[in-house]
């Protein structure tokens, strides 16, 4: 009966750090099937704030629901349905890709012969057979963003929950990301990823939300969020930014 | 023509980088280490008195001669004492406490300064410590003595040799750590450290039998001459220099305070060297070997190495496979996996060796002593290799880092994360055990005893990784992401000398059962002994892991955070 559950459900999330509150009370709803983004600028509380859904930070206040399943009261249950990327995290990077792989697929209590052949369609699909048996530590930072995506990818998790998907990943390796998410949520996954960019967002994402301040700033369907404009005017505007006057940092020039 | 030249001038720097601004900024750093963080200033609290009371027992130590007006005594307390706390900063740092990396050469890569600006500053940083204080209150001592026996000119000499000898001291553990850190770092040196290892070892024998012998025929005029020619080296050069002066040797106390430093000279430059591959390095740390080329076989099968060949394809296997993997390819457990056989094989023979020693030359009561309770001394010292062997997984998962993010969101439970830990350190631990005993046993000449050594070891083994499991989840911290393995995060030092002190402690105490029957049950223990310590060892470590993987299951994001490092 999970289908009647939002895939992702946060009631009054809340977190401080020291003095800093890093995420002040975020509630938000991610249907089945959709295609969310969570923009905000950096230091808004998106790595907070994801972190504390998939239960890598104990949250102040507040519920975080997987399909249904509490990610503090009922783990097992929850985590199982759950794909994660998260972000500033390093990966078990001794490891090569494959054995990586391995690792998290065993880890999931996936059967091996389906992971020996996951593992290899994985690698395949992401251009990183050719890195052989080189290890994870040497990979570039895109090489690490995919084997990452791979990694939460393997045991075919029904919510995928990305931090940063496509920050340093060069143009074409972020074609083939969004390539495999797109088939991933047609095939009837949901994905909830952040980002500042809004290139990406604006083209992918069927809902969005702004976050500023540890605070959800706007919410809804791409097309409610942005209204007649562009989405980077609304986020714009919605963060508060400031523009350069040209008055200041005139030793930029060298021509006086 | 003008604009050239303005340009060329706005980019100079205005000033010239010297050391005060790494000290400055080492200071910087610590204090905002503090903020907010109670039991951080609890520690650093706590190792200012450890080292106010070493600075003051040093103290008293090194200035007795000077009191008592025994200018016999004189040389020799300085050249012992100081060639022995020479030898301290260099050993230690490398065994067991790491060095303070609060400025990380690695982060001052990209900064236009010169070798010699970046090696005299980070030495200048690394003066301003608790133990480098606490060392120079301690040898002050030697100055009181200089000043007594021989007058101000004497007290004056004697104080530039221990300034000298402490930045002499400072310099051989920045100097000893780095060049082995970069050793371990490459391929080829880490296959040569265990022939190293092994020379080592194989030297421990002759080394013991020779100092033994120097001490048992310990009359005065040897022992004063040793101490002359300890004098004479870099060893014990800087705090004799004093006491030459007050005998009257002026031109021997100045040639000594020159031999002090032209070897701090060399050691810097020895630093320097070391420290511009350690900058380098620092981006790929990995093992660089060529691991290109056609994949061999699927995923799984790559991933479990031949060792743990007989693990079944599940979780618990899969976890075993990764530790074994990380505790060969990650440079900072290998330093500590290295450290446990030396250690390991070094102090049981020392020990024994000794004991039996004095007992065979039938000298002192206390040799006979031994020699009747030699089982006893075994075991024992059986005890302390099992429970040092452990004490490496007190911070297991300060190894992993926030890599043990991975493990959280796959929800691993407790128990089977920690006694798969312990499977995989075990697979290289217990045969290195084992290499103990028989080392031990052949030397001894008591291969009859083989089951005592076993059984003790593996007994306070099990203990161990049973108080360490306990100790890693409740008390992890998290080690700075360099490549060196002897660095250690501010104030983490004390943090962790504090948590191995009382895990050690409290694992020896679990593992006295052992003694205690050795001592009381006589010959039938001989026979006993390995069973018993198996079972021992055996169960304590299973109760272990089913405790504290309760109290892991229940604070696994707190564990994350604890061992992920501060940005
Ligand atoms: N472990 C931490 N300790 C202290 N402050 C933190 C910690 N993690 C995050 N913060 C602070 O919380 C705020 C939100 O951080 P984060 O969630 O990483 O933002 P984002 O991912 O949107 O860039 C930032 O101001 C950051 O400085
Ligand atoms: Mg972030």
């Amino acid at each position: 009966m999970t289908d009647q559950h939002p895939a992702l459900s946060l009631r009054g999330l809340a977190k401080r750090f020291d003095t800093k509150v890093a995420v002040a009370g975020v509630d938000l709803d991610v249907p089945t099937g959709s295609f969310y983004g969570l923009l905000g600028p950096n230091g808004a509380g998106k790595t907070t704030t994801l972190s504390m859904a998939v239960g890598l930070l104990r949250p102040d206040a507040g519920q975080a629901r997987v399909l249904g399943h509490d990610v503090w009261a009922d783990p097992v249950g929850a985590k199982g349905l759950l794909g994660v990327m998260p972000d500033g995290v390093r990966l078990f990077d001794r490891l090569s890709g494959a054995e990586l792989l391995a690792y998290h697929g065993l880890l999931r209590g996936m059967d091996p012969a389906v992971v020996d052949q996951r593992a290899a369609e994985l690698l395949d699909v992401l251009a990183l057979s050719d890195a052989g048996r080189t290890l994870v530590v040497d990979y570039s930072a895109g090489m690490k963003k995919k084997i990452g995506l791979a990694c939460a990818l393997l045991h075919g998790p029904r919510l995928l929950v990305l931090d940063e998907p496509f920050e340093a990943v060069d143009p074409v390796s972020a074609a083939l990301i969004r390539d495999i998410l797109h088939r991933y949520v047609v095939g009837g996954g949901t994905v909830i990823f952040s980002s500042h960019v809004m290139e990406v967002v604006e083209r992918l994402c069927s809902h969005v939300a702004i976050l500023a301040d540890g605070r959800i700033k706007r919410v809804g369907t791409l097309a409610e969020v942005r209204g007649e404009r562009s989405l980077e005017e609304v986020f714009v505007e919605v963060v508060g930014g400031r523009t350069a006057t040209g008055e200041e940092l005139s030793w930029l020039s060298r021509r006086r | 023509m003008a604009v050239p030249a303005t340009l060329t001038a706005a980019e100079r720097p205005a000033r010239a980088v010297s050391p005060r601004h790494f000290v400055r900024l080492k200071l910087r750093v610590l204090g905002n280490n503090f903020r907010g963080q109670g039991w951080r200033i609890a520690l650093f609290v706590g190792g200012v008195l450890f080292g106010l009371w070493f600075a003051v027992g040093g103290f008293f130590g090194l200035a007795a001669p000077g009191l008592a007006g025994e200018s016999r005594y004189a040389l020799m307390t300085a050249a012992f004492g100081g060639g022995l706390l020479t030898l301290g900063w260099v050993l230690l740092p490398l065994v067991f406490f790491g060095v303070d990396e609060t400025l990380d050469p690695a982060r001052f890569a990209l900064l236009p300064l010169s070798r010699r600006t970046l090696v005299t500053g980070l030495f200048a940083a690394a003066l301003v410590s608790v133990p480098v204080l606490s060392t120079l209150l301690a040898v002050t001592g030697l100055v009181v003595t200089a000043g007594a026996l021989g007058g101000w000119p004497a007290a004056l000499v004697g104080l530039l040799g221990v300034l000298l000898g402490v930045l002499l001291c400072v310099a051989a553990a920045r100097a000893v750590t780095s060049a082995f850190a970069t050793m371990l770092r490459s391929r080829r040196v880490r296959d040569l450290a265990a022939v190293l290892l092994a020379v080592v070892a194989a030297l421990l024998g002759p080394l013991q039998l020779l100092v033994l012998g120097a001490v048992q025929q310990a009359d005065w005029d040897r022992l004063t001459g040793v101490a002359r020619v300890v004098g004479w080296t870099p060893f014990g050069a800087p705090w004799t220099a004093g006491v030459e002066v007050a005998e009257g040797h002026a031109a021997a106390g100045g040639l000594k305070l020159l031999i002090t430093v032209a070897a701090i000279g060399v050691l810097l430059l020895w630093w320097s060297r070391s420290l511009e591959s350690a900058m380098v390095g620092a981006v790929s740390s990995g093992p660089s070997r060529d691991r290109r080329g056609t994949v061999a076989g699927a995923a799984v099968g790559q991933l479990f190495p031949r060792a743990v060949g007989w693990a079944r394809r599940d979780r618990f296997g899969a976890l075993v496979a990764r530790e074994c993997r990380y505790w060969w390819r990650d440079a900072r457990r290998r330093a500590n996996l290295i450290t446990v056989a030396v250690v390991g094989i070094f102090v049981p023979v020392m020990v024994n060796l000794g004991g039996s020693r004095l007992a065979t030359d039938g000298g002192a009561a206390f040799g006979e002593a031994t020699a009747n309770s030699s089982p006893v001394l075994v075991s024992l010292s059986m005890v302390f290799v099992g429970v040092l062997a452990s004490v490496t997984l007190a911070n297991q998962f300060g190894f992993d880092g926030s890599a043990y993010a991975a493990n959280v969101v796959a929800g691993v439970p407790g128990r089977v994360e920690l006694q798969a830990r312990m499977v995989a350190f075990s697979l290289y631990v217990v045969p290195i055990l084992g290499a103990v005993a028989v080392v031990l046993a052949v030397v001894l000449g008591r291969p009859g005893w083989l089951g005592v050594m076993a059984g003790g070891l593996l007994a306070a083994y099990g203990c161990g990784l049973a108080i360490n499991a306990t100790v890693s989840v409740l008390g992890a911290y998290s080690l700075p992401e360099t490549s060196n393995p002897f660095a250690m995060n501010t104030g983490a030092g004390m943090a962790r000398s504090l948590y191995a002190l009382v895990s050690m402690v409290a694992s020896a105490a679990a593992a006295v059962p052992l003694v205690v029957a050795a001592a009381l049950l006589g010959d039938v223990w001989l026979w006993l002994a390995l069973p018993v310590g198996l079972a021992y060892g055996l169960g304590a470590a299973l109760l272990g892991a089913y405790l504290a993987g309760d109290a892991l299951d229940r604070r696994q994001p707190e564990l994350l955070a604890a061992v992920t490092p501060r940005r």
